[in-house]
């Protein structure tokens, strides 16, 4: 067993585990601090995998903003921000359901060809150059989506709208 | 950086899927459902750049990445509609329990 199967091995127990803690625990902050480690250790899993950009990618974005806007989020809705109220019991429907899919999509491994090929990796001038080269077109209808998003959250929030 | 194989990384991103998928389903909390959503993106991105690190073309590697860059951005948008739509529904009904939300009009 190599280096690289250990540390994707631990990265991957971690990640499960605390993406489980997060929906579990009882505090809505907590919740919040898990999905935080969550994020940092899939950005872990994208360096191992010899992807940089994508990695700095997902701490600047999910570890960072997002989890600043759920934090944010938890704190304007709650009077009490350490109460999660609305948590309910675990019934066997959704965890037969979750277990279904996962063997669903585990099934496909078979369907895969074998690739027996080293990882590469892409510099990031390489990557933009593709992304904003030939992928264009996704980015501007990414900035759009973006700007519609954005204005349509002023649009639901703002004052004195009834 | 040999021996990752699509086994483990399969297991991860469905086992991801499953969690969020749960968490869709049990939770009431619109930020846990939320985040629920965010587990179940993420394991997207994890098999773009998994399949890109180990495709046969560079330039299939590439796309395979400039696709991860742009589900990350959906996701971050994603999130941010969310939690304007999670305030309006404060505002509204005085809770953010989904079940309460039983109509399309904030």
């Amino acid at each position: 067993m190599s280096l690289e199967e250990v540390a994707f091995l631990l990265l991957a127990v971690v990640a499960v585990l605390t993406a489980v803690a997060a929906l579990l625990v009882r505090e809505l902050v907590h919740t919040i601090m898990w999905i935080a480690v969550f994020f940092v250790d899939l950005a872990l899993i994208y360096f191992l995998l010899d992807a940089p950009f994508l990695g700095v990618l997902q701490l600047g974005v999910y570890a960072g903003a997002v989890t600043v806007l759920l934090l944010f989020g938890v704190m304007v809705t709650r009077k009490r921000i350490f109460s999660r109220g609305a948590a309910t019991g675990i019934g066997p429907v959704p965890i037969a359901l979750a277990v279904l899919t996962f063997v669903f999509l585990v099934a496909a491994v078979g369907e895969l060809p074998q690739a027996a090929v080293a990882p590469q990796s892409y510099t990031p001038s390489a990557l933009s150059a593709t992304l904003f080269g030939s992928y264009g077109p996704w980015v501007l209808l990414l900035g759009i989506i973006m700007l519609v998003g954005v204005s349509g959250s002023i649009y639901l929030v703002r004052e004195g709208r009834e | 950086m040999t021996g990752l194989n699509e086994v483990g990384f399969l297991g991860l991103s469905g086992g991801l899927v499953a969690v969020g998928l749960f968490g869709v389903l049990t939770r009431r909390n619109f930020v846990l459902v939320l985040i629920a959503i965010e587990v179940a993106m993420n394991a997207a991105v994890l098999n773009f750049v998994y399949f890109a690190a180990f495709a046969p073309t560079p330039s299939a590697g590439l796309a395979g990445q400039s696709a991860a860059v742009v589900l990350v951005g959906f996701a971050a948008t994603e999130v941010a509609v969310g939690l304007a739509i999670v305030l309006a529904l404060n505002r509204a009904k005085g809770t953010i329990n989904v079940a309460e939300a039983t109509e399309l009009k904030l």
